[in-house]
């Protein structure tokens, strides 16, 4: 009876994580397009959506990938427990919900990795998590990714102004938006077969420790479809809060410089996965909108709001960790306990959502550029968006 | 391999998406230039697409493209289109 309590709040968790990955990373790919105009906010939102759950489909390899070899697991390491799953994933949804609110693009797989080592801590000992892995895989990649981009995308950024002398030729700016509306779907694409893929193998791997399921087998179809239609609807639903920030925020994003961010995007993050470099689609996509702001001629980058999202980005592993390590201390005591951290998430996630309605950015909203106090002005003369 | 990143794979993600990324850029923007064969945009750049120009009095935008700007500008385009084509390649691994 313990066991498939667990299982399902376990379950129920990962696909609360999948959903609210979908929303955070809606941005990744279409924040460019919603800014220039390319497509309709609402557009733009279903595509990704469409693609993501197409993605989900299109790869099944189950992620044994899920910690990335982080935690020591297996023979002479620890064993990961359905518990401690369950409360890396609390740590996980915790951390991208108040990312969300707070409006900044950061990595949800840091934010999984994060509660799932703070798990591991608690459940097993400092030991059980492999620190050098940490460095490796996630710590490094997180300050190459956005350099990497960036400088693609400045070069790419510059090239199309040159070329089409500063986009003034006629049909420039209505074609350089049909490129980015392509480019950009890839980058969808390319999150879905990713990031889907990271739910069904935790699920999975809970199925399989809880003997549900045979050790090695694939997912089951219900896994896929749930998965799919978990991160398709988050990213339906769409992170406007996030979008603002990325599209509209760091730097105004204009048509040649969407083009040129989202190319350098898709061409870095297929060519790194292909080449089995894997560099994060959070932070290869900020980095580029960050070169495509500095490679135009008096395009304005606001350091501040890029500043705040490097900090978001140095904080999330350890902050996820600590709600991590707090729910698996909390959880692993008795199923009392586990049902209390579940209720303690609810209750965190359903503040976060209140107190992102007190000022909503909504698909209407999603294009100002001011800071916070404008939001509120909008929200309020349009008389509380959605 | 320092600080366990294998910086040789790096250096060649990094180098590959910069080629890459130039090559598709650059015949895109190519093939926009070719295609408007010197006019400029009605509205400067910015703001509203110039659907149909219907500034049609502008002398620029009604002077016919020469043949060898529209097949270049063409090839141009097509260097994009394969290079999603490759992508989507990439990506589903059904393909390969």
């Amino acid at each position: 009876m313990d066991v498939f309590v667990t299982v399902v709040l376990v379950v129920v968790i990962a696909l609360v994580f999948d959903f609210t990955n979908g929303f955070h990373d809606t941005a990744n790919a279409m924040a460019t397009s919603v800014a220039t105009g390319a497509l309709k906010p609402k557009v733009a939102v279903l595509i990704s959506a469409v693609l993501n759950l197409v993605g989900a489909f299109l790869s099944t390899e189950v992620a044994s990938t899920v910690s990335n070899g982080i935690i020591r697991e297996g023979d002479g390491g620890v064993q990961v427990t359905p518990v401690m799953i369950f409360a890396g994933l609390v740590g996980a949804v915790i951390w991208n919900l108040a990312t969300w609110y707070l409006g900044l693009p950061s990595s949800s797989s840091h934010a999984l990795f994060g509660g799932l080592i703070g798990a591991a801590v608690i459940g097993a000992g400092v030991g059980a998590v492999d620190f050098g892995v940490v460095l490796s895989k996630v710590v490094l990649p997180a300050l190459i990714s956005p350099v990497v981009a960036g400088v693609v995308a400045l070069v790419a950024t510059y090239v199309a102004y040159r070329i089409t002398r500063q986009a003034t030729l006629r049909g420039s700016t209505a074609g350089f938006r049909h490129g980015q509306t392509i480019s950009a779907s890839l980058v969808s694409l390319a999150h879905g077969t990713n990031d889907a893929q990271k739910t069904m193998g935790v699920i999975t791997l809970t199925l399989i420790a809880a003997g549900y399921q045979g050790a090695g087998s694939a997912p089951q179809l219900w896994v896929v479809l749930a998965c799919g239609l978990a991160i398709a609807l988050g990213t339906y639903l769409g992170g406007w809060r996030i979008m603002r920030t990325v599209g509209k925020r760091i730097t105004d994003v204009q048509a040649p410089q969407g083009f040129a961010a989202e190319t350098s995007s898709a061409a870095t993050i297929l060519i790194s996965s292909h080449l089995g470099f894997a560099l994060s689609t959070t932070q290869v996509t900020s980095g580029s909108i960050v070169g495509a702001g500095l490679g135009k001629k008096l395009a304005t980058v606001h350091w501040g709001v890029v500043g705040k999202i490097a900090s978001a980005w140095l904080v999330t592993l350890p902050a996820a960790a600590l709600v991590g390590g707090v729910s698996a201390w909390l959880a692993s005591s008795s199923t009392a306990g586990l049902v209390v951290v579940a209720v303690l998430a609810l209750a965190g996630g359903l503040a976060f959502a209140l107190l992102a309605r007190r000022h909503p950015v909504t698909h209407e909203t999603v294009n100002d550029s001011d800071e916070a106090p404008a939001a509120e002005r909008v929200g309020a003369s349009r008389g509380r968006g959605e | 391999m320092f600080l366990g990143v294998d910086w040789g794979a790096f250096v060649v993600v990094f180098a590959t998406a910069l080629a890459a990324t130039a090559v598709i850029v650059t015949s895109f923007a190519l093939g926009i230039r070719l295609f408007a064969d010197g006019a400029v945009e009605s509205d400067g750049g910015s703001g509203a697409v110039a659907a149909g120009a219907s500034a049609g009095a502008s002398a620029s935008a009604r002077r016919s493209r020469p043949l060898a700007a529209t097949v270049a500008g063409g090839l141009c385009f097509a260097v994009g289109t394969a290079a999603v084509l490759f992508g989507l390649w990439m990506i589903v691994p059904q393909f390969h």
